[in-house]
């Protein structure tokens, strides 16, 4: 019914839309999901041919392509096949007629009906959308956000469009209104096409069947909603879920890193993108079919960190790792949980290279990882149990967390030393000359944990192995400590496996759980589903532990 | 657990005394051409005179002033025996950091081969060697360096074995850096102590050793050594010169070896901690 290609809107010297290719099927219902800014309200308005813009592209409706219409024939089109109910309702409605005859304006306008039909028809419409009658003849400033929201779903309704365009339609309405609204919407209205735009995920579940991802004036992700929801593939689609609160989501929201910019070439998101590599910066990426689902990603979308595959380590007769295979995305927290002495320090640690493993591979970006040399340890740290033993007591705090730079020989020392400030830094401990040569006995165990973490990161890696980082730690600095790693994940993009005995601190942090026992996992999965309903006895038990 | 090994010897009453003498011995030994009246081997034909204003500990057999070449065979003594000591210390560490870093076949190797020579009578292979090759001071210092340096390197490894386990060498392995980083920035530092009580024995030892080879006459005869002069003086101990020639320089001998064993003795609970009985806090 609608199909758009290569559609790019810009204002002036700013692209809002930068080539959309969209197809719209008869019946079907389509969310335009992305933060503000991204062109959602655009792509609407041009399809009304409302934007002020240039327009560039085609947009056939029906076979016609809109964009070659003339004005009046558009005319004809608009409101009476196409509608779209706007979301600032504000400056939509006329303050000066009444709500009434504020929706009667487009059927007596269009010829569609006498002004006695229509006016019934108007009634009819807003005692569809919940207005209550006292209110039919109040002026639009006197009408609350929530009953002018219902006024312009009916005004869109009134000439029975083909295609509705709904702009925020939920926005201003409150929890109950809202699930009443979006009832009206989906389930009386099933048959007409829709074009949902929003930034609110939950709106997008509740009335479309298919949603595209918009960032940057650009589709980077489409595929039937509810798949898109629980299975992101795309790392802003991720973000924007994690971002977002629902019941049932256990670990702390993130936010994404940056604000939108729209750079100048390559994909949009890549600037604010955790897997970004050199071609994202030069080349824009093609929306790929894969099956049901669309992904424009140079990389294919969320891409796998590292995994393991049978990986084992025995000392002596004990099998301290089992045959462990795993896997961690790009920018994700995998928390890996058991009791003390299930291996999993030692997985850790075979991971790392310090163990070497009897049997199995290590994988870091799809690579199988024979000798670690410096590239590895790169990508690659490790924060360990105990920091007063990690750190040399021989090492001021600069030297402590320069070291990783200088044994990997970056830059000049000075390059060096205002790296390792930068980075404490980012996690929050004093950049002075007095605290930069205190030496670990001087410090806090929160202040010496957050001096081993810096130390990780200064080199920037992309998977950071933190080992019970909070074990010797009272509670209220393993708050701050769990809230620094979520913050330097939504920062650099950092992947992390989390190793705790702790399964209530793991689902505060780790958007997926492994629940270890004896050297293997016995069970993997998304947080929510393994603390809400853990299939395994023994993650019962770990989960009854913790209640208190 | 910090042991600090100064604190260590100041405590000690023998540990200060041993302290002083090798401080004064050390003082003499440098200052040498100022405290020496005469050249030691500046012959003369007045051979074997007693103590006099001129001569304080008399002339020797062939007119050489004995009070001097005491004075410069403190410079031989120490000599000998800090160079064997720094270098049989540094063979040591070497090998017994090396040797618990690399670890497989390489440590089995070295630690065989410290076992060899830690059996094998130390003093007969260099009786034999010397009397060959009649070593000059540095070739002594090589070949006791040589013959040396296992018993340390035992320590050193069973030290670092333990030091490689803790949490920053793990960290500094896991930011790439490979074995030599490691045994200079994370093992050597904390086996300080252990190199030196290492080496107070190293030097020990070689003092010893230097004097006994001199006293047998297999050492370079060029150099003043109080071995050498110990052997000349028996010589003649049928006159009464061994009052002024024999015993000095015996006396000199055995303060030097007391002072070093009285260092080694104070700082030995560095290396055994069990030593240091019961603290009164």
């Amino acid at each position: 019914m609608l199909e758009i290609k290569d559609l790019r809107v810009s204002y002036g010297q700013d692209v809002i839309l930068n080539g959309i290719d969209l197809e719209l099927k008869s019946g079907e219902t389509l969310a335009i999901v992305g933060e503000s800014g991204t062109g959602k309200t655009t792509l609407g308005l041009s399809i009304m041919r409302l934007v002020e813009g240039t327009v560039r592209g085609t947009i056939r409706f029906k076979g016609k392509d809109l964009l070659s219409l003339t004005d009046s024939e558009m005319q004809q089109i608009r409101w009476s096949q196409i509608a779209m109910a706007f979301q600032n309702a504000n400056n939509v409605l006329n303050p000066v007629y009444t709500v009434l005859n504020q929706i009667m304006e487009p059927m007596v306008e269009h010829r569609l009906k006498s002004k006695e039909e229509a006016r019934d028809k108007a009634t009819e419409l807003l005692r569809h959308f919940g207005l209550r009658e006292n209110r039919f003849s109040a002026y639009p400033h006197q009408l609350s956000g929530g009953e002018q929201q219902r006024v312009l779903l009916a005004m869109a309704m009134s000439n029975n469009p083909e295609l509705l365009i709904l702009d925020e339609p939920l926005s201003s309405l409150d929890a109950a209104s809202r699930a009443e609204v979006a009832n009206l919407l989906k389930e009386t209205d099933k048959h007409r096409t829709k074009l949902v735009a929003t930034h609110d995920l939950d709106t997008a579940s509740k009335l479309t069947d298919r949603m595209a991802v918009l960032y940057g004036g650009k589709i980077v992700e489409l595929g039937p909603t509810q798949d898109v929801l629980s299975r992101p593939r795309h790392p802003y689609t991720r973000a924007l879920i994690r971002a977002y609160p629902n019941m049932t989501t256990v670990k702390d929201l993130q936010g994404i890193k940056g604000q939108m910019t729209r750079p100048v070439s390559g994909c949009p998101f890549h600037p604010r993108c955790t897997q970004a590599i050199d071609i994202c910066q030069t080349k824009t990426p093609q929306l790929v079919r894969n099956q049901e689902r669309h992904v424009a990603c140079h990389r294919g979308g969320v891409i796998t960190l590292m995994s393991t595959k049978n990986l084992s380590k025995s000392f002596g007769s004990l099998k301290a790792v089992d045959s462990v295979n795993l896997h961690i995305e790009a920018g994700e927290t995998l928390a890996l949980v058991g009791q003390t002495g299930s291996g999993k320090t030692t997985l850790a640690k075979t991971i790392m290279g310090l163990h070497q493993p009897n049997e199995g591979t290590v994988y870091l970006d799809n690579v199988k990882v024979d000798n670690r040399g410096k590239d590895f340890y790169k990508r690659v740290q490790m924060v360990f149990q105990n920091p007063g033993e990690s750190l040399s007591h021989r090492l001021s705090v600069l030297e402590a967390v320069m070291e990783p730079l200088d044994i990997q020989g970056v830059g000049t020392k000075e390059e060096r030393e205002n790296k390792a400030i930068q980075v404490l830094g980012e996690v929050e401990l004093p950049q002075t000359q007095d605290f930069l040569h205190k030496y670990p006995h001087h410090l806090s165990g929160g202040e010496m944990q957050r001096v081993a973490i810096a130390r990780a990161l200064v080199l920037d890696p992309a998977l950071l192995i933190a080992d019970e980082p909070t074990a010797f730690l009272d509670a209220s600095v393993q708050a701050k400590i769990l809230k620094l790693l979520l913050n330097l994940q939504e920062q650099r993009g950092l992947s992390i496996l989390y190793i705790t005995h702790d399964i209530a601190a793991a689902r505060k942090v780790s958007d997926r759980i492994a629940v270890m026992l004896e050297g293997r996992i016995i069970e993997e999965g998304p947080s929510n589903e393994i603390v809400a309903a853990p299939k395994k006895a023994y993650t019962k038990s770990l989960l009854n532990a913790v209640r208190i | 657990m910090h042991i600090d090994l100064k604190k260590e010897i100041r405590e000690s009453g023998p540990g200060k005394t041993g302290l002083i003498i090798l401080l004064l011995m050390v003082g003499v030994a440098v200052l040498a051409p100022v405290i020496a009246p005469y050249d030691p081997y500046q012959q003369s034909t007045t051979s074997l005179l007693s103590p006099s204003w001129h001569h304080w500990l008399g002339m020797n057999h062939v007119g050489q002033d004995i009070w001097s070449q005491l004075v410069y065979g403190a410079r031989t003594s120490l000599l000998v025996g800090f160079g064997v000591g720094i270098l049989s210390t540094l063979l040591g560490t070497v090998f017994g950091v090396s040797a618990a870093l690399v670890g497989g076949l390489y440590e089995k190797v070295v630690m065989r081969i410290v076992d060899a020579f830690i059996v094998i009578p130390m003093i007969i292979i260099v009786i034999l060697i010397s009397a060959y090759i009649r070593p000059g001071i540095a070739t002594l210092i090589l070949l006791l360096s040589l013959l040396s340096w296992q018993g340390g390197a035992r320590v050193i490894r069973a030290q670092a074995l333990s030091l490689k386990e803790r949490g920053n060498v793990a960290a500094a392995k896991s930011f790439g850096a490979n074995h030599f980083y490691i045994a200079w920035r994370h093992i050597v530092p904390d086996l300080g102590p252990i190199l030196l009580v290492d080496f107070i024995y190293g030097v020990r030892r070689a003092v010893f050793m230097e004097a006994g080879l001199a006293f047998l006459g297999i050492s370079d005869p060029t150099v003043v050594s109080w071995g050498m002069m110990m052997r000349d003086a028996l010589s003649f101990s049928y006159l009464n010169v061994w009052q002024w020639w024999l015993v000095p320089t015996g006396v000199a001998l055995s303060l030097t070896i007391i002072g070093l064993t009285f260092v080694g003795h104070a700082a030995e609970p560095v290396l055994v901690p069990r030593l240091r009985g019961v603290e009164i806090a």
